[in-house]
């Protein structure tokens, strides 16, 4: 982990952004949120933070698919790891299309309630091979 | 052509899925009006749309376009980066698909067009059936139905949809989301029939195109052509809105200075004065009248000679559009002869 690593947390479940919150930030982590899919992608582009989590279900079932395709088109984002987490994406029995599909092009999937010690593991791999790949600037 | 069923309830996801095949665009609303655009989240979509103010052929012919670049030394260079650009068009009517299918013949043909035949390549059409309004007439244009020029069709049943595969890019979007389709059934083969004899009977305009080329030829002198001169305005809305106007002017830009400069075309209207106007001053179209004539001629004949039939698909645009209410089926009554409720 890079000192100050800032995660974008975009949710709009309060309860669980404070948790996690709490949790990253114990950790050294800079969090960062957006209520929604479009003030998630705004604060992303202009923030550029170093890893995405986006909530599938927010205003709609699906606004979170069309925010990680959003995320993906932005350039200054290129490379950026985005974990998708939702409680209810892999389990809606009639949507079988598994979550590992490369069709949403994310990075990691994260089923709520979520099992903390699996995305610690996660974001701490993810940011390690961000920064190998692409060594970060000091921030002005 | 294979068929499926589609629930609506799965529409949502099935958008979702379909981003990997291309950004996602699709009707919204603008105003009291429709235009397509990309969809930032699937409940933008709005699929009772009547139609849009400019057909999706401004995807493929984009108003304004550069072609290429010339820099001194360097030569030509194409402009190409937008070209391959991956779109999913959503939500698609039959008329403005046989649109583009006119537009395949136009600039796909002897002489291709190769900005419009890669983006054709590249934007993946997704049709949608439609209940007519008060301006369609696409059924007398025999364009409510169309059977090939999209990757996918999706004709309402009420809470489902009866797809219609009609490529192979079609094909790999049903494998990406097979969970979501269901296998068609007898009663829906059933609904669909009853409910595509229910669309038939809702069209409240209608124009016979059987042997209109022909009164089109012997009205050559109608008085009817100097009276739409004096109404028209010349302002081009009718070309502007139409799924099939293909005209375009192109124009090089130079830079002053580095004498460096660029080709750009943009759309163009035969209504506008200058359109048949050429070098020396000789403008071939001088009149308003002989411009709107031009244009039904055009439309009406000069495509039926070239390519079997007329380049009208009956959206009904340029009826909503011209501000001097002219109405293409009332000049067809009028050469006809036959009442109709509106005035030409």
């Amino acid at each position: 982990m890079t000192a100050g690593d800032r995660i974008l947390i975009i949710d709009d479940d309060q309860d669980f952004v404070q948790a996690l919150d709490a949790l990253l930030g114990q950790r050294g982590y800079q969090v960062l949120h957006a209520r929604d899919g479009h003030e998630g992608v705004l604060r992303a582009q202009r923030e550029h933070p170093d890893l995405i989590l986006v909530d599938v279900m927010m205003g709609e079932r699906t606004e979170g698919f069309f925010v990680v395709q959003e995320l993906r088109r932005v350039p200054a984002l290129t490379g950026v790891p985005i974990f998708v987490v939702s409680a209810v994406y892999d389990a809606a029995p009639e949507f079988d299309v598994p979550p590992h599909d490369a069709w949403l092009a994310h990075d990691a999937f994260y089923r709520k309630p979520i099992d903390t010690h699996a995305l610690l593991t996660g974001i701490r791999s993810a940011l390690a091979k961000r920064h190998e790949a692409a060594p970060r600037k000091e921030r002005s | 052509m294979k068929t499926l069923i589609l629930p609506k309830e799965h529409l949502d996801f099935f958008g979702s899925v379909l981003q990997q095949f291309g950004e996602l665009h699709g009707p919204v609303a603008h105003g009291e009006q429709f235009v397509f655009r990309r969809l930032n989240r699937w409940s933008e979509i709005r699929l009772d749309y009547t139609r849009t103010i400019l057909p999706p052929k401004k995807y493929f012919l984009p108003p304004r376009e550069r072609l290429f670049r010339y820099r001194r030394g360097a030569g030509w260079v194409p402009e190409t980066a937008d070209l391959e650009r991956r779109i999913v068009l959503f939500g698609v009517h039959a008329c403005d698909i046989y649109g583009l299918n006119i537009l395949d013949q136009v600039f796909g043909g002897r002489y291709c067009d190769p900005y419009f035949a890669t983006r054709r390549r590249h934007i993946a059409v997704i049709g949608v059936d439609c209940t007519p309004d008060e301006h369609c007439f696409c059924r007398s244009m025999r364009a409510d139905f169309v059977s090939q020029g999209f990757d996918l069709f999706l004709q309402d049943l009420g809470d489902r949809y009866l797809t219609f595969v009609g490529t192979a890019l079609g094909d790999d979007m049903v494998l990406a989301t097979q969970g979501l389709f269901g296998d068609v059934t007898p009663v829906d083969i059933e609904e669909y029939k009853r409910r595509s004899a229910e669309r038939r009977g809702a069209f409240r305009l209608e124009a016979e195109i059987r042997d209109l080329p022909e009164i089109f030829e012997m009205e050559y002198q109608s008085g009817l052509w100097e009276e739409l001169g004096e109404r028209c305005l010349g302002c081009g809305a009718c070309s502007m809105v139409c799924p099939t106007c293909y005209c375009y002017d192109v124009a090089d830009e130079v830079e002053l200075g580095s004498g460096d400069s660029a080709r750009t075309r943009t759309w163009d209207s035969c209504l506008f004065v200058d359109h048949a106007l050429v070098a020396g001053g000789e403008n071939f179209r001088a009149s308003r009248a002989s411009r709107v004539k031009f244009r039904f001629y055009h439309k009406q004949r000069g495509f039926v000679a070239q390519y079997g039939r007329p380049s009208c698909v009956g959206c009904g645009r340029c009826i909503e559009a011209c501000p001097a209410g002219i109405d293409i089926i009332a000049v067809i009554a009028r050469l006809r002869e036959v009442d109709h409720a509106a005035t030409c």
